[in-house]
């Protein structure tokens, strides 16, 4: 038993000296977790820097912090690192934190836990020590301070207050994040522009100003303390670290340093008084100094023409909430509204600005009218009185309309009109009574389908008609060949008639010439040549030609060449007759063959 | 040329001048009508207008007065049946307009005249004339079309005026078109029964999908026997018996 018991401390011992050592080689080192501050003393303008290191790993999720209300609480980032001494590989991770604070007096910084490889590590507890910022210095010489002001420590409610931020810096201030404390259940605030940048002497010592006003208008009555405003911001310190034996020192000798500071200006108190009773008829909450101005366009004017009434209400104060209601002229005028214009300014930070309303007004009756005076009720803060403003009495001449015209004028649906017309009452229904004129019942049967086939078609026939008499009409006029055909015939006969009746048939020679000449005028009008100047062989082959009968042909020749043979041989009467009725004959013969 | 030229000119004339015959018998036909309504006889005046409607005469004015004797006699199915059928002729009539809606308010359903489809809002003129004043219409653009075409070859500025025309005339044949549509499509019906029941199908002892009550306007779209398939929306519709319906 003795040696067993040896055995087994020696495997004890060994056990004991091995776990750490194998679980050094397993997870690489030891995880330890520390928490650091750079300073356990600080005033209410400094910022903790709190880090938190965990060597041994950087595979951790961000630690988990104590509870801190005395602080405000701003993450700084990450940094880690990596290092490797004689072999041995060192990591670890440092989470920087920003603790702004919020009050005086001894605070603890609990443990921060960090969860890592599945065990929980903690840091140990750091005390603070907080103070309020030294009196003597910002009395003195500080770089920079901050103060708050208000226009009155007592104001009703409604009335414009002006909250002024300045910031006091006499170096160089990067960085700047203001926080107002304005609570909106209070008040009710508005911006009023750029902050302005000046500079100041204070007890001797030059500071730059940022400065920042705000209008505030207290909702609430009550006594009520305005928190500090907060600045939190970077101060560039210049510092000479080279000697000033150095030369260049003096150029480039200076170097920058950065303070992080946060300032708070002092708490404000303010008393929010109600308003008085005995507001005037009419007043809407309007709380500063206004006046109210009305003028109109034209003053002498035409029933049925337009002049506008414009009605100013400007003064200081919460000029935005200023309202006009339409004035009550609808016995005399047709009223439209425009849209109210509004401008505001700031000036001496107070803010001002005025309201314009205007109305189209269309007079309804001849006669000279006075608009009546225009009134605005509102609280005069700075005398503590309610006020009543009103404009002067305008006097307008309004004419008849030249033109006879009734008007008619188009209103909205949503306007009253003075004079309503009444509403007819219905009492009954009942149809329309029958037609008796008898001109109305004619019988409206079916049209027949011919009525409406001529309808359709009759001016389609007509148009080809006519499309064929003007493309006659045309051809007619410029295609030579179809005239003369159309007209030989015509021309024939005609000539023939004043061959019988007007000829001399003693004169046979020359009543033969002339029947040649007749014929081979029509041929050549027919046949679009120069008749006079063809043969009768010619003739007769261009009639062919033009595919009148052979038969037709020949006898055409031989009648020329019975013409011309009769030139110069001696006729009688008898058969000068007898020409004229063969040639008569042969022209008709051949009319109805072309 | 001349020949063919009169003798259009004569078929026209002819065609255009033909009268009803037995003019004055007609018209004296409804004097008579009228005075009976005027005296209030309306069962009389009815049977007077029914007689001249029976004889073939079509007349807007007198689906009329026939609707009206039958609202007084308080038959709004008659009523409603003769004023849809004076809409086919005097579609612009404000009284008639007037009368139906009237009529409609007295029956039971109180169904409204259908709503107009897309092409007759499109073409809302065809709404407002009738057959035969489209037709008389479109033959009267047909020849100005055909006149100016002619004087279009005299005159070649005309031809603007041409390319209008033929527009219109195109839109007017369509109006015909829609209209023939219309006319045979939607064919409207009217229960002149007091109580109908729109049946599943075409049998007594069918499903009875609903009721209809005299007056009420339905979209007649189909016929088979002695049944008329009825429409009131894309959902409701079903068979009646054909004698219970006015088309």
């Amino acid at each position: 038993m003795k040696i067993f018991s040896g055995v087994f401390k020696k495997v004890a011992l060994f056990t004991l000296f091995l776990i750490p050592m194998l679980s050094t080689l397993s997870f690489g080192q030891n995880i330890s977790v520390t928490a650091t501050v750079d300073k356990n003393r600080l005033t209410l303008e400094d910022v903790l820097q709190l880090s938190i290191v965990i060597q041994g790993t950087q595979n951790t999720p961000p630690p988990e912090l104590p509870s801190l209300p005395d602080f405000r609480i701003t993450s700084a980032g990450t940094s880690s690192s990596t290092q490797y001494i004689n072999t041995q590989r060192s990591v670890s991770i440092t989470y920087n934190y920003r603790l702004t604070p919020m009050n005086t007096g001894t605070i603890v910084i609990g443990s921060a836990r960090v969860r890592a490889n599945g065990k929980t590590y903690s840091t140990q507890p750091i005390t603070i020590e907080v103070l309020k910022p030294s009196k003597r210095q910002s009395a003195e010489s500080k770089a920079a301070f901050a103060e708050a002001t208000l226009s009155s420590k007592k104001a009703y409610i409604g009335e414009q207050l002006v909250y002024t931020f300045r910031l006091f810096h006499r170096v160089e201030a990067k960085n700047l994040d203001l926080k107002l404390p304005f609570d909106k259940i209070w008040f009710d605030k508005e911006e009023l522009g750029e902050p302005n940048a000046y500079i100041k002497v204070v007890n001797g010592l030059q500071y730059h100003v940022q400065e920042l006003s705000i209008a505030l208008f207290p909702l609430k009555k009550g006594r009520l303390k305005i928190p500090a405003a907060i600045i939190e911001l970077d101060l560039l310190h210049k510092t000479q670290n080279r000697s000033r034996q150095d030369p260049f020192s003096r150029f480039f000798g200076r170097r920058t340093q950065a303070e992080h500071k946060i300032l708070r200006s002092q708490p404000i108190s303010i008393e929010v008084l109600p308003l008085p009773d005995g507001a005037p008829k009419g007043f809407k909450n309007l709380i500063g100094q206004f006046r109210i101005s009305a003028e109109v366009g034209k003053r002498d004017l035409e029933v049925g023409d337009t002049t506008t009434l414009t009605v100013t209400v400007s003064g200081q104060g919460n000029v935005r909430d200023i309202s006009f209601e339409e004035p009550d002229l609808r016995n005399y005028f047709k009223i439209y509204p425009d849209k109210p214009e509004f401008s505001q300014t700031v000036q001496n930070n107070q803010i001002r600005g005025e309201k314009v309303f205007k109305f189209a007004l269309v007079p309804l009756e001849a006669g000279n009218r006075t608009l009546p005076k225009f009134s605005m009720a509102y609280f005069d803060s700075a005398n503590a009185q309610y006020r009543i403003t009103e404009t002067r009495p305008i006097s307008l001449t309004i004419r008849p309309s030249s033109i006879k015209e009734e008007l008619n004028l188009v209103q909205s649906g949503q306007q009253n009109l003075p004079m309503v017309k009444p509403e007819i009452e219905t009492l009954g229904t009942d149809i329309l009574p029958i037609y008796t004129e008898l001109d109305k019942f004619q019988n409206n049967g079916s049209y027949s389908s011919a009525f409406i086939a001529a309808g359709f078609g009759s001016p389609v026939v007509l148009f080809i008609i006519s499309a064929f008499l003007i493309k006659r009409q045309n051809r007619m006029k410029y295609d030579m060949a179809f005239y003369r055909r159309r007209n030989a015939y015509k021309n024939a006969s005609q000539r023939l008639k004043q061959i019988s009746e007007h000829s001399d048939l003693s004169a046979p020679k020359e009543f033969a010439r002339e029947l040649s000449e007749i014929l081979r005028e029509y041929i050549g009008d027919k046949l679009n040549l120069q008749g006079k100047a063809i043969t009768a062989e010619e003739v007769e082959a261009r009639l062919k030609e033009s595919h009148y009968e052979p038969g037709q042909a020949e006898g055409t020749r031989r009648l020329l060449e019975k013409c011309e043979t009769l030139q110069y041989a001696p006729m009688t009467r008898g058969s000068t007759k007898e020409l004229l009725g063969e040639s008569e004959k042969m022209i008709k013969v051949l009319e109805k063959q072309s | 040329m001349k020949h063919a030229l009169a003798f259009f000119l004569f078929l026209v004339l002819t065609l255009s001048t033909s009268l009803p015959t037995e003019a004055s018998d007609y018209l004296n036909e409804i004097v008579r009508a009228n005075g009976l309504y005027a005296e209030k006889h309306y069962a009389e005046s009815a049977q007077a207008y029914e007689s001249l409607i029976d004889k073939g005469v079509q007349n807007g004015y007198l689906y009329y007065n026939l609707g009206n004797a039958y609202i007084r006699m308080g038959k709004t199915g008659p009523a409603v049946l003769n004023y849809v059928r004076a809409l086919k002729w005097i579609p612009r009539d404000e009284n008639l307009e007037a009368n139906l809606k009237f009529a409609i308010q007295q029956t039971r359903d109180k169904i409204e005249l259908p709503p107009p489809g897309t092409l007759n809002v499109l073409l809302f003129w065809v709404h407002d004339l009738n057959f035969h004043e489209l037709v008389v219409f479109t033959i009267g653009l047909n020849i100005i079309f055909w006149v100016n075409l002619a004087l279009w070859m005299y005159f070649p500025f005309l031809k603007v005026v041409r390319n209008a025309l033929l527009c219109f005339l195109f839109l007017s044949f369509v109006s015909i078109g829609v209209k023939i549509k219309n006319e045979s499509d939607l064919k409207l019906g009217v229960v002149l029964a007091e109580n109908v029941e729109v049946k599943s199908g075409r049998a007594g002892d069918a499903v009875t999908l609903f009721q209809l009550h005299e007056g009420a306007l339905v979209t007649v779209t189909g016929k088979h026997d002695n049944w008329l398939e009825i429409r009131l929306n894309d959902e409701q519709k079903g068979w009646v018996p054909q004698n219970s319906l006015g088309t």
